[in-house]
């Protein structure tokens, strides 16, 4: 029955890829180094596009790579390095609180789980497939959307592209500023900024 | 559609949301503090895929649109999150959550 075969493969796919998510995450909260905490997660949102494609929504897969696992991780992996100081493995990782900080969401866990298993949740036969001729129509062409009589996803689109120029130039202008100030000879901090600091 | 038990998916949003509020809650590292927030996102942004499978036809849709938003504002996060990081690490040197406690004192 190629249906069981499919059904078969998927739930094997599921699985390993959950297991991955899982070990990474795991590996992100015991990680020694801020640098290998991000590898982990890299890991995670590699594992969780996988998942994604397996539920029927290839496209948020891909996206999921292009900006969280390409240009968000590069991003913090980039802050980390331009900060690396040689004692970032010498903070530690836990103290006496850390016990509180890890048992606590266990307890938030055990509610969520024991109200997600009292609801049963039905998988519609007729829910659609996200890939891009679905997601596309549904997000710019209103008369695609049957019942669905608002002003669609442009004005969120716009809004969500100010906000992103936003948050550059707010970083640009945090960051040039902590330039400035430090403008003084500090050791490894002004010279990992070097080139910067030769255009003021 | 291959037919995944929505259960699991939901149990694995779940575990990763718990173990990323781990990360934050339990690690002094502030670069680590902010991977803990961008795994919980990832794990809200799971939950929202597997809901979306139990909605008809094209509503089906919106669970898998409102990821899409989550992915372009958690990117607006990080850039300013990383920004005040480095902005509050040049001042102390360091890079323990413990050493910003100067409200505290």
């Amino acid at each position: 029955m190629p249906e069981n075969i499919d059904h078969l493969i998927g739930t094997v796919y599921f699985g390993l890829f959950a297991l991955a998510a899982l070990l990474c995450s795991a590996g992100l909260l015991m990680s020694r180094h801020p640098l290998n905490g991000a590898v982990y997660l890299i890991g995670v949102m590699l594992s969780i596009s996988g998942i994604y494609a397996l539920l029927g929504s290839p496209f948020l897969g891909v996206i999921q790579i292009l900006v969280y696992a390409g240009a968000i991780m590069m991003l913090v992996v980039f802050v980390i390095m331009v900060l690396n100081q040689a004692q970032d493995h010498r903070v530690p990782r836990f103290d006496r609180y850390s016990i509180l900080g890890a048992l606590m969401p266990l307890a938030l866990l055990a509610a969520v789980v024991q109200a997600l298993h009292a609801q049963p949740m039905p998988v519609d036969p007729h829910a659609l497939r996200g890939d891009i001729a679905a997601i596309a129509p549904a997000m710019f062409d209103l008369s695609a959307m049957p019942g669905h009589d608002g002003h669609g996803y442009y004005l969120l689109f716009e809004l969500i592209g100010v906000l992103l120029l936003v948050a550059v130039v707010a970083a640009v202008m945090l960051a040039k500023r902590t330039l400035e100030s430090t403008e003084t000879p500090g050791g490894a901090m002004a010279e990992a900024h070097g080139a910067t600091h030769d255009g003021h | 559609m291959t037919a995944i038990d929505p259960f699991h998916v939901q149990l694995l949003a779940a575990l990763l949301f718990t173990l990323g509020l781990m990360v934050v809650l339990a690690r002094r590292n502030i670069f680590l503090v902010l991977m803990g927030v961008e795994l919980m996102l990832n794990a809200v942004n799971l939950s929202f895929v597997g809901f979306s499978q139990q909605l008809p036809g094209a509503q089906s849709l919106w669970g898998q649109l409102t990821p899409l938003f989550t992915i372009a504002i958690a990117a607006a996060e990080a850039c300013v999150g990383l920004a005040m990081v480095i902005c509050i690490t040049r001042g102390k040197d360091t890079v323990d959550s413990d050493a910003f406690a100067d409200m505290k004192e």
